[in-house]
């Protein structure tokens, strides 16, 4: 067991840190989808042009064909810089991308894999519903088939930045009246396609980055259906897999960066002297110790036998229960200054707002529950 | 960067395992036989990181976790830091001292005792009888140390830091037992016509043992690879490490009873076992959270 990097890794973290250094943005990203997306653009192909684009994506799709390991110190030197949240890449970077390579023809990845990649093509995710978000197999959206088009009927929810989107990874319902995981298909739609509305929603912390999505005769064409028509339940579950498993690699670097900063705050107005104050700190530091120690063994496990299990839901139960509790701290030690809180404000309460969202997007505390009880320790499935 | 076992690690953990159930098993830990110390020494666990074996702490860690998982004696904590920093033979009791008394736990057949006080590990001579009962613990019999001879300290400063680490992995171990006796519980018990792990509200208290008892193994690892790698950093990881696995013997221990119902509550059935085992680790080689702030 080695927590240590090999000396090649150390100088391609050197590599990351310099051109980070050089390179990082000075304007801030903008706050809102609809404003952040050409500031997206425009950092997505900055990085694809200096190769810090898909770093383990393979090289044929304008990856870098680097093992996973690499990928993590590059998001490490990410948080440490500060760099930009990735904001509306995240879908087609994280899991929109993974998926395709995984599951998706030739000509499918050939065509949008660099387009991800150059931050030429943005994505969103179109799973959930209105009446289907935690029961993902009881989604209603549906396809009839005409010639080598799929006509789309119905609508998604808290779809995050279809206002922006090129794409989304479409779940239908493409065969009448086939039930919950049969019968559906995981198909690309183009967001420009007639018949597309979009109503934006706004958040708690004010900003309208989810959108719901309605579809009224949409054509999309048959070629685009990724993994075969009916198999669109299995393509999603290795969809979700990256969402909840490496995708969430960046979040979790980014709060080791919360607690140090917490930390240096705390000593600097001397509130470290406070004995409550100190032990969360204390125990919070550990717990952050022990999620990036997890995120290594985890990683370490993907590196030896290709993919991650099913601990991913155990680090995305741990790190966003943590999240939440280090933002709780932050606001406890800001005071009442929080109440002069406005939307439109970008800072550790509108980090604190948005971290509601950690433990319900992606399958929520209760969902990945059910999966650690059924899948890691074997209990009886209760659904 | 590798947290996860090789395959001669795996394959030691295994055979760990293996030799456990069949000889040491969490059960009977009231009453080991007479043998069981010697067969422990038989099997090199107490020497791992001696010159003659030359193992690392990973390795040490991960097989001391195996032992934690059946609540073995607890004077192979101390007795492996004994030797390894002293380079004596023998047995080490393991000594808890606070200001008002020093407790001896596991002493038969030790001479000394070791312990950490102040963040150094410090030796205490032994009377020749030493009346031992099960306290607490009931798998670790106490006493308490008359009179005040002066300890001496072990002269390498890493000594404190190896017996808070192997304390962590006792600890990890505890946690996963408790973890798995919970969970093969709540497969088998059965109320409403269908075993009690159906109901969510069972299936997400096994679900939170599985997550406490993966995060205290993580940073186990890691404080271990630390400590191998003599980074300036293994003492707060390992703190970290102590401080995660403590909470989570005792946290998993206590949601084990819960799971049990009323035969957790019997002295008869194992899950209090691994409650005041938990209760006991958290005093062995305490960190404060200074570590953690530095
Ligand atoms: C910020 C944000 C961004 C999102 N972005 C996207 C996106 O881009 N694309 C997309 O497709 N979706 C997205 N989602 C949707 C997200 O995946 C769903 O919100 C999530 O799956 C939960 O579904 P729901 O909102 O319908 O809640 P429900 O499923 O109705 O759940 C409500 C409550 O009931 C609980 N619950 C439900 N079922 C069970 C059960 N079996 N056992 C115990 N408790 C249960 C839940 O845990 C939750 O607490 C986003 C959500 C958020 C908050």
């Amino acid at each position: 067991m080695r927590f240590q990097f090999s000396d090649e890794d150390q100088r391609f973290r050197e590599e990351c840190r310099d051109w980070l250094e050089d390179n990082i943005p000075r304007e801030k990203r903008p706050l809102n989808a609809v404003d952040a997306v050409d500031f997206d653009r425009a950092w997505q192909r900055r990085l694809f042009d200096a190769g810090w684009a898909g770093i383990n994506w393979p090289s044929e799709y304008g990856g870098r064909g680097l093992p996973i390991v690499r990928q993590v110190i590059w998001l490490e030197e990410y948080a440490r810089a500060h760099a930009p949240w990735i904001g509306s890449n995240f879908v087609g970077i994280n899991h929109g991308g993974p998926t395709l390579i995984l599951n998706a023809s030739e000509e499918q990845k050939a065509w949008h894999l660099p387009r991800i990649l150059k931050g030429e093509s943005i994505w969103c995710q179109g799973f959930s519903e209105p009446g289907a978000g935690s029961d993902l197999a009881g989604i209603k959206t549906k396809a009839r088939i005409e010639g080598d088009e799929l006509v789309v009927n119905g609508s998604k929810i808290w779809t995050s930045y279809a206002q922006v989107a090129d794409w989304q990874e479409l779940v239908l319902r493409t065969e009448e009246g086939s039930q919950r995981h049969k019968g559906l298909s995981w198909v690309i739609c183009d967001m420009r396609s007639p018949g597309i509305t979009v109503r934006p929603i706004q958040k708690i912390s004010g900003q309208t980055e989810f959108a719901q999505v309605f579809y009224d005769d949409v054509r999309i064409p048959l070629a685009n259906v990724v993994g075969g028509l009916g198999n669109g339940w299995k393509v999603a579950m290795s969809t979700l897999s990256f969402e909840r498993g490496t995708g969430f690699i960046g979040e979790q670097v980014k709060l080791s960066q919360d607690i140090e900063e917490l930390l240096d705050s705390a000593r600097a107005s001397g509130r470290l002297g406070e004995a409550d104050i100190a032990e969360q700190i204390a125990q919070l530091r550990a717990e952050v110790f022990a999620l990036r120690a997890m995120t290594y063994r985890n990683i370490s496990e993907v590196a030896r036998t290709g993919q991650p299990g099913p601990e991913a839901s155990v680090i995305r139960l741990f790190s966003s229960d943590l999240r939440q509790r280090i933002e709780r701290l932050a606001i406890a030690l800001a005071g009442e200054t929080v109440l002069d809180f406005r939307y439109g404000d970008d800072d550790f309460i509108t980090d604190y707002l948005l971290g509601f969202a950690v433990t319900i997007a992606g399958g929520s505390a209760q969902i990945q529950r059910d999966i650690i009880g059924e899948r890691l320790l074997g209990l009886p499935k209760s659904r | 960067m590798d947290l996860t076992p090789n395959e001669d690690q795996l394959a030691l953990q295994g055979a760990t395992a293996d030799w456990c159930s069949d000889n040491m098993p969490l059960e009977q830990c009231r009453a080991r036989p007479a043998g069981t110390w010697r067969q422990m020494g038989e099997m090199g666990w107490l020497d791992m990181t001696g010159p003659a074996m030359g193992l690392d702490h990973g390795t040490e860690a991960l097989i001391f976790a195996e032992l934690g998982r059946f609540l073995a004696p607890v004077a192979a904590l101390s007795t492996a830091v004994y030797r390894r920093w002293t380079g004596t033979e023998g047995k080490a009791a393991l000594a808890i001292a606070s200001l008002q008394a020093v407790r001896v736990a596991d002493p038969d057949g030790a001479s000394v005792a070791l312990g950490v006080a102040d963040g150094r590990a410090l030796l205490y001579g032994l009377p020749d009888a030493l009346d031992a009962a099960p306290g607490l613990d009931l798998s670790s019999p106490l006493a308490l140390l008359p009179g005040a001879a002066a300890p001496q300290p072990v002269q390498d400063g890493r000594a404190a830091a190896h017996l808070r680490l192997l304390a962590a992995a006792y600890a990890v171990g505890c946690a996963d037992a408790a973890r798995d006796m919970g969970a093969a519980y709540a497969c088998t018990r059965e109320q409403f016509d269908r075993p009690i792990g159906w109901f969510q509200s069972i299936k997400h208290i096994c679900a939170d043992m599985a997550v406490r008892a993966s995060v205290a193994r993580s940073q186990l690892y890691y404080a271990a690879s630390a400590l191998d790698a003599d980074d300036a950093s293994a003492d707060m990881h390992i703190a970290a490490a102590k401080r995660l696995a403590d909470q989570a013997a005792l946290e998993n221990s206590r949601a084990n009873i819960q799971i049990h119902g009323g035969i957790g509550m019997t002295d008869e059935a194992y899950p209090h076992l691994c409650l005041k085992r938990a209760h006991l680790l958290g005093f062995v080689a305490k960190a404060g959270r200074e570590a953690l702030l530095q």
